[in-house]
């Protein structure tokens, strides 16, 4: 038996060790915003944070998230509360200011791949906060184990909603 | 409560208005179709369920349904709700629920496609009948006239007295039986007949604004259910092991390594072969070590993609298909081109592209112990798979139910009724007796799919001494472009769907038309021809597979817009005219000509001929060039400019700012359709510069992002989209569609203008474009 941290919750896991994380977060732990796009980290619709850093969960065994804090989209609105040490009341009515901005943008076309998008978004916005259009399209393209791929062509969207999430975090998550 | 001057059966402008008995709380108005029950397919298993494409509700809420499903597009939660709100005069907020897709609540069918023609028209007709039916029924409570009466946000108002469209319905029970025609499970389903009267453009209040797609927030923050988050309970997951070649037959199927895999087992029917375990994780495995111990027969049938355009002009058979003539070919092209002092002759070649829908295909299928089928899938056309799986199982429609849930894009992979696994998941659960989930693998979704058809025209230009076109000529050649058969079904020998044939009937004939519509007027001898045959290997394989070929967006016609426009590009250059000059020069239709002028204004285009000044194949420093090309599809104008930067010592091309003009008529949502341009416009430079299918003698050898790259965000250009509003039209124009297709022969014409060479088969890779620098 596998114990893994996701979003916050400590959770038991019956499946193989071996499994990769995204079949456990899928089917064992019903979180299901990792989409299975390859299975062979080519694509990033599978993205989640391990311990703040991007990873791809098709590739990577359950076993490799011991002792590591997993956030998937599930966790975002949670992991922006925490940062923001907003109160519990505030926290329920507010969501991550990468999800704001998606919405706000109109970001997603058919959506399947903007789960891996607004966690990757996510480790860049937390690194650098007021990212340059170069320094977005390069953390999208080069910076991970692939380019995230949209095949629905949202790129153009996906970069100006990460700039209206910078502004948005920078004022401490308003609108 | 009661309502005495109400008649039982009303005439509605053809439509029947019904009362039947009140309800005790609630009521409503439903507004769907009747008569087809029994006929024909009804739309459920349950006759309790509604058959209804327009509710009103009596707490003033609205709830529409339609058969197709959103894929991206956004028409279904944005436009679709706009356009009902105006012909229903109720506000945007009013209508609460859109129900899509499922075959057993919605009413219409018919697929993903011409989403703003054909597929809201239903939805636009049913939402004008309601609008009669409620006037009518206030006429009666109010005691006015209906001419006398108007409507403002769901409020009837006249003769001094008012009441909501709510308080019409309240405990009462309308039924308003609109009339139809069509058969519901085949591609393209029902259509709402009738005219009833509908609303003047002039009067639209919320068409034409921009509305945030109602379905975004739901899949920003993981509330929404994919088809992919389907559970049934006591759902097996399954792996399908498919043949090692386009033409192969099973020889044995490798047995489970019981001692690994305890709970893993392996079915076969035919040459369809899956394997099934109560784990994904153990199905993946398991399928893995049974694949390596499963043999099939050789085959080789096809001619690799290095030869397929000999291929495809010395070995295909295009004498048993008709040739079709456009219907705007005039003239005599040959006499003019005989005496036309100069002649542009060249062929132009486009690949196989695939659809590659980022989630490889999935579906969960239920087969019930009464032998009624339930189907969880993404789809297009949710009521044609019905239809496909009923032929498959031999099995009335009335048994068959789909359900369609959120997915990846398919780009019109799935509009004839499968997007791949729905029909092998089907028959794994009846020969299980549970519910079991395939998912296919990023290879098989590659090697087991549909793609776009390959294609090449051959052209002829003849100018006259002042330069302008006085003959052309082209002809098409493509093979059959939409095979609509479910793969499991083929493998497991089981009736599906005609094969393309010359004996097909419509889509499924191997005929092949003329999609590009003509937009230079000014041209005296036209010709245009096209030329089909059947797709490539699928005679010569034992199992009639072969490269099976299907839609994709912009179907047929970027296949025919490329040659067109990148031969109308190199026509100018041949006149000494500057390209978007040279176009205007042959348009006479107003919109072509304000389309252009636009494009030039808007996109930074210097006027002068191609290639420019300092074209070069060598030297260092980035070559510069631009190009544009112009497409009138569903009602729309197109035209698009592109600027680009070659490198010669790599080849590799940057596309640096693309400008695309649309003109679609009505402008239904500009926030929406810039968004759906702006992917077009993505999708269109990766089809450009990348995609091109891969396959040696026996099958695709294209298998995973690296043999099928696609662009990356890091080569997202300047997009500036400009959008000509012009209601007098009438038309709603489509959004994606066309975008995507505009791109390539700018691209090409670009490239052309960059170095002096002309770029005449897609993909432009590196590799190639090193090639024809040096050519
Ligand atoms: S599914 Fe993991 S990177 Fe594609
Ligand atoms: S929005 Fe469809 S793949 Fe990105």
């Amino acid at each position: 038996m596998l114990t893994l941290t996701v979003n916050g919750r400590k959770r038991d896991v019956q499946a193989p060790a071996d499994t990769p994380l995204l079949y456990v977060l899928r089917n064992d732990l019903d979180i299901t915003s990792p989409q299975f796009g390859c299975g062979l980290a080519q694509c990033g619709a599978c993205s989640i944070l391990l311990d703040g850093k991007e990873v791809r969960a098709c590739i990577t065994p359950a076993s490799a998230a011991v002792g590591k804090e997993v956030t998937t989209l599930e966790g975002l609105p949670d992991r922006w509360a925490k940062q923001q040490k907003l109160s519990p009341e505030q926290a329920a009515k507010t969501l991550h200011p990468v999800q704001q901005a998606w919405i706000e943008e109109q970001t997603p076309l058919c959506g399947f791949c903007q789960s891996g998008m607004m966690i990757k978004a996510t480790e860049l916005l937390e690194k650098t906060p007021h990212p340059s259009d170069p320094e977005i399209k390069a953390a999208f393209t080069t910076s991970g184990p692939s380019a995230h791929i949209c095949r629905c062509g949202s790129y153009y969207a996906i970069v100006e909603a990460v700039r209206l999430a910078g502004t948005i975090m920078a004022k401490g998550g308003a609108k | 409560m009661s309502n005495s001057n109400l008649t039982v059966n009303q005439n509605i402008h053809g439509a029947t208005l019904s009362r039947r008995g009140f309800f005790q709380t609630g009521g409503a108005l439903i507004t769907g179709i009747g008569l087809l029950r029994g006929a024909n397919s009804t739309n459920s298993l349950n006759a309790a369920l509604p058959e209804s494409w327009v509710e009103i509700h009596a707490d003033n809420t609205v709830l529409i349904r339609t058969g197709k499903c959103d894929f991206g597009q956004s028409s279904i939660y944005t436009a679709y709700r706009q356009i009902v709100a105006d012909e229903l005069d109720v506000t945007m907020d009013a209508i609460t629920t859109v129900v899509a897709g499922d075959t057993d609540t919605t009413p219409d069918g018919s697929g993903t496609f011409d989403l703003l023609g054909r597929g809201v028209i239903n939805l636009r007709k049913a939402a004008a009948y309601t609008r009669q039916a409620l006037l009518e029924i206030a006429a009666g409570r109010l005691g006015v006239a209906k001419d006398n009466l108007s409507v403002k946000a769901g409020v009837v108002s006249g003769g001094g007295k008012s009441i909501t469209y709510g308080e019409l319905v309240k405990d009462q029970n309308f039924k308003l039986t609109i009339p139809v025609t069509g058969d519901l499970t085949t591609m393209f389903g029902l259509v709402v007949s009738g005219n009833p009267p509908m609303k003047p453009v002039s009067e639209y209040k919320y068409v034409g604004k921009s509305f945030k797609n109602s379905i975004i927030p739901a899949k920003v923050t993981a509330k929404e259910t994919w088809v992919t988050d389907v559970k049934v309970p006591g759902m097996l997951h399954a792996r399908m092991i498919h043949p090692a070649t386009l033409g192969s037959k099973l020889i044995s199927a490798g047995v489970v390594d019981k001692k690994r895999f305890p709970n893993s087992q392996v079915i076969v029917k035919g040459n369809l072969v899956g394997v099934v375990a109560p784990t994904e994780w153990e199905a993946i495995q398991a399928s893995r070590q049974v694949a390596t111990a499963t043999k099939w027969t050789e085959w080789k049938g096809l001619p690799g993609n290095g030869n397929l355009f000999r291929f495809l002009r010395q070995d295909a058979d295009w004498k048993s298909a008709p040739v079709s003539r456009s219907g705007k070919s005039k003239g005599d092209t040959v006499a003019a081109l005989k005496v036309a002092p100069k002649q542009h002759t060249a062929t132009y070649e486009m690949p196989y592209m695939k659809h590659a829908p980022l989630g490889p295909t999935m579906a969960v299928g239920d087969v019930k112990s009464d032998g009624t089928v339930v189907v969880h899938t993404h789809n297009q056309n949710p009521q044609a798979l019905r239809g496909q799986i009923a032929l498959m199982l031999g099995i009335s429609t009335d048994k068959v139910i789909v359900k369609t849930y959120s997915g990846p894009g398919h780009y019109g992979r799935s509009n004839g009724g499968n997007a791949g696994a729905e029909d092998e998941a089907v028959l794994l659960s009846k020969e299980l007796g549970r519910p079991v989930r395939v998912q296919w693998m990023r290879a098989e979704d590659f090697q087991w799919s549909t793609q776009s058809s390959a294609a090449y025209s051959d052209v002829k230009i003849g100018l006259d001494a002042s330069g302008k076109i006085s003959s052309y000529e082209i002809d098409h050649h493509m093979p059959a472009m939409q095979d609509d058969r479910p793969i499991g079904a083929v493998l497991a020998g089981l009736p599906t769907m005609e094969a393309p044939s010359e004996k097909g009937q419509r889509l499924a004939n191997i005929t092949n038309g003329n999609s590009d519509a003509w937009v230079y007027d000014g041209v005296l001898n036209l010709e245009e021809r096209a030329h089909g045959t059947y797709q490539v290997g699928q005679r010569q394989s034992p199992i009639a597979v072969g490269l099976r070929d299907h839609s994709m967006r912009t179907p047929g016609q970027f296949q025919q817009n490329f040659p067109r426009e990148v031969a109308i590009s190199e026509a100018a250059a041949l006149a000494g005219a500057d390209p978007l000059q040279f176009r205007l020069d042959h348009a006479k239709e107003p919109r072509v000509i304000a389309l252009l002028q636009r494009l030039r204004a808007e996109s930074g285009w210097e006027s002068r001929p191609s290639p420019q000044p300092k074209a070069a194949t060598t030297g260092a420093a980035a070559l510069k060039g631009q190009g544009a090309s112009v497409m009138f599809r569903s009602g729309s104008y197109w035209a698009c400019a592109c600027q680009i930067a070659v490198s010669p010592s790599t080849g590799a091309v940057k596309v640096e700012k693309v400008t695309m003009v649309v003109d679609p008529g009505i402008v239904v949502n500009p926030l929406q359709l810039k968004r759906q341009v702006e992917g077009g416009i993505i999708m269109g430079i990766s089809h450009a510069l990348y995609e091109e299918l891969t396959f040696d003698e026996s099958g695709i050898t294209t298998k995973d992002w690296l043999s099928y790259p696609v662009l990356k965000m890091s080569e997202t250009p300047e997009i500036k989209v400009v959008m000509l509003h012009n209601p007098e039209v009438g038309n709603y124009g489509q959004g994606s569609e066309a975008a995507n297709a505009l791109c390539a022969p700018a691209i090409a014409a670009a490239l052309f203008d960059a170095t002096g060479k002309p770029a005449r088969s897609l993909p432009f890779k590196p590799a190639k474009v090193k090639e024809l620098l040096k050519a």
